[in-house]
Order: structure tokens, then sequence, then C-alpha cells
């Protein structure tokens, strides 16, 4: 029995997680206000064409450097349920660790075939796939040698759903020392994508990564 | 064959920070206007135009750059556009109530209209927080000026101090005629808002 909310962690070894963590519990939500915690986000945003493929930048553009991969898996609700028609917003780093974002000064090179972002939906069985490039780790803490693992960023949203998650590499050395992976625990093997072979497609491997979107989010059963 | 006790529950995946990079080419401008419908369109949400104005700001009072804030609020009639209130006459055709804006500095403007009273509540607004070091937060906003606050349950379950953190303060008028309210929103320390577990029910 519990008269309060979670009490958030703070990812070891991560200066914005101590500046931005909230200190105190978390509140409970009177029942008469849960329903109103819930987002129900209204379909939006077409993707361009060919965003379902971030190994290049356009169609008519060469691939960027470094392992082409396919990333697909199944969106549920922790009953199971697929989710159809969702947005999956994706972001990475390039080959070489570094994001085409304003706001990533770091040295490390852009590829000039390699944009990072890409949107793609779920279809009707709640199935998505797209293809990118195996993303580089990167070092967040040159002060103390802390690497970020490979990681791919997701965003779910659309209907009851509403997740931003990372997808991990298996077998990755710096997926021990990642702060969030620490916080996660024995569950962050969840987050980690199962590869598979990718014999008929111009991919060099494949990774499965399902996901189940859980908590509140599933007021909604799509 | 869905499973249906608690014990057969797929285990969710983890949420996991945002990072400081959310792209900034999947911002949406009708997501940051709620006060609108698509340009050119002869459509007009029902309802008072409102601007809410906010600073993130993390334990040392500096803006929290490169949070992305997500809105979500019924429309003037208090009537969330959910699955729950489909058919409801009073569905605003215009105003779906689901708003999203990357505060690139720290610093936000959100345009929409203020929420209706809805079954006890007083109008307020959900928000939600991803944030580089963190995973989604989520609190309720109100406004100062409404008397409904001094009845809503959300409201009540806290000490006046931190009513006073969620109540966004009514501060003049934009030159379109909208108002303003402005709010901090301190995400830890010292004056840290009130923040809600979504997850955990009481008695769990
Ligand atoms: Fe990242």
């Amino acid at each position: 029995m519990s008269n309060s909310g979670r009490q958030l962690e703070i990812g070891p070894t991560d200066n914005t997680s101590d500046q931005r963590t909230p200190r105190n519990r978390l509140r409970l939500i009177p029942e008469i206000a849960r329903e109103s915690f819930a987002p129900y986000v209204p379909q939006r945003g077409l993707s361009r064409q060919n965003e379902w493929d971030m190994t290049r930048i356009a169609a008519d553009l060469p691939r960027a450097q470094g392992i082409a991969i396919e990333v697909s898996g199944k969106l549920q609700n922790e009953r199971g349920t697929p989710i159809s028609n969702a947005m999956l917003e994706i972001w990475s780093a390039n080959h070489f660790g570094r994001y085409r974002h304003i706001e990533d000064h770091s040295n490390i090179p852009l590829d000039e075939h390699f944009l990072g972002t890409g949107r793609v939906f779920t279809d009707s069985e709640g199935n998505y796939t797209f293809w990118t490039i195996s993303p580089g780790a990167y070092l967040a803490r040159p002060d103390i040698g802390r690497w970020r693992p490979k990681h791919i960023h997701i965003s779910v949203s659309g209907g009851g759903s509403r997740l931003i998650t990372q997808l991990y590499f298996p077998d990755e050395p710096n997926n021990a020392s990642d702060p969030m992976a620490i916080l996660m625990g024995d569950d962050f093997e969840r987050n980690i994508g199962k590869p598979y072979e990718t014999p008929k497609i111009d991919v060099d491997s494949g990774l499965n990564f399902d996901i189940v979107v859980g908590g509140r989010n599933a007021v909604y059963f799509e | 064959m869905k499973p249906s006790t608690q014990s057969d529950l797929l285990k969710p995946t983890n949420e996991d920070t945002v990072g400081p990079y959310f792209p900034i080419n999947f911002s949406d401008p009708l997501l940051e206007d709620l006060s609108r419908f698509e340009s050119g369109i002869t459509a007009q949400p029902q309802g008072i135009p409102i601007i809410l104005k906010g600073r993130l700001l993390d334990r040392f009072g500096e803006l929290a750059n490169g949070t992305l804030v997500e809105f979500w609020q019924a429309n003037a009639k208090g009537v969330y556009r959910s699955p729950k209130h489909e058919g409801d006459s009073d569905i605003d055709p215009w105003f779906w109530g689901y708003g999203r804006l990357r505060a690139e500095s720290g610093e936000f403007e959100f345009k929409t209209i203020m929420p209706g009273l809805c079954a006890d509540r007083a109008p307020n607004i959900t928000i939600t927080l991803f944030s580089d070091g963190i995973s989604r937060i989520v609190t309720q906003i109100f406004f100062a000026d409404q008397e409904s606050n001094a009845s809503d349950p959300l409201l009540q379950s806290l000490s006046g101090e931190d009513q006073a953190k969620l109540s966004a303060r009514h501060e003049g008028q934009s030159d379109c005629g909208s108002k303003i309210y402005t709010i901090d929103i301190v995400m830890a320390g010292e004056n840290e808002i009130p923040f809600f577990d979504d997850l955990i029910r009481e008695g769990e």
C-alpha cells in the first residue's frame, strides 16, 4: 500500500539528470482526475516518401557510410493488442557518432549522406519497419571517459499511445555503464534489439524490436 | 485470446530519456497553436484565446534547454477529444486539445484556448515533459484567476504552497487580444513543482 507515487532516480554520472530530476516523490492522482492525465494524440504529420529508408537522404542519393540495418517489430499495448497507424519518430547519430542537429557541437565528422531522422507508421497489424545506418557510440562525458552506447531514439505517438524510448544493441561494451541502462536494471534487456538475418534485402542485418506501450498510455485500448 | 489478469500483461518497453537532440525538423506549427485551425480554412475553435508562457528551470534556476513539452486539455466546453467522448455533441470539430513544442532555450509560448470546466475539475492543462537526463514527467497547470480552483480535487489534494506553484498567473494581453498567463515550471530542487504518478494508483 502506498500513499505516494514513485521516487524518481538520478542517472549516475549524468549531470543533466542531476539538474532536472524531481527530488520529491511523485504525487498520487485522485481517481476522478486520472483520465485527464491520458492524452489522446490525433493522427497527424505525413512522412515524406523515403523516410523509412534512413540509410540515404533521398531515394536518388548514395548510401551513407557504415553498416546498413533494418529495424522492425510490432507495436502493441500491455494486453497484446496491436497498435495500428501510430507514428514512430526516429533519430540517431551517424556511423561515427555525430548527430546532424544544430546543437550537437562535437568534433565528430558529419556524413554528407546521412540525415539521421525519419518517420514511419505502424500498419494495420501494428508492424513497423525502417532502414538506417548502425549508429556509432559517442563519448558523452570526456572528463570521465563515459560513452553513450550505440542507440536509436524512437518516439511513439498515436491514439492513446505515447512513449519515448531508445533501442540498444546486443553485446555492446558500453551498455553496462550507461546511466539510463543502470536505472532500468534487469529490465534493460527489453530495450535491446534481437538480431536477425536479412538474406533477401539490401541491408547487412536486421534488428527486431517489439515495443509494448504500458502504463497510463493503455487507458484507451486500440 | 487476450491475456486478462494483471500477471498476463506484457512487460512494457522502458521509457528512456529523449536526450538533447530531439529533431527540430519534427516540429509541427499546428501543434504549437491550438487557437486556430489549419491555415486557409474558415474555422475557429470555440473559447477564449490564451497564451501560456512558461519557463522550464532546473535545480540551479537555469533554463532547461531542449525540452520537449506536450499539452493535453479539454475544449471550451470541458470535453476531451478522446474515444470516451466520441459522438458527444459538445466536441469542437476545430479543436483537438493535443499540443507539442520543443522549448529550444527552455522558454516556451503555447497558444491555445482556455479549457472549460469538466466533471468537477477546474480548467487545467496536462503538461508532459521529455527532457535530457530524465524520462517522461507529468503535471497539471491551473489558472490562478479561476474560482473553480477552490473545489478542484487534484489542486485541493496539495498544500497551499504547491497549489500556487501549479497556478499560472494572468499577466496582460497580447496584441491580438489573447490573455497571457505565465508559469515557472521548476523541475528539481528548492522550488520544485509537484509532478504526478500516472502509473501507480492509490493502494497499489
Ligand atoms: Fe542519443
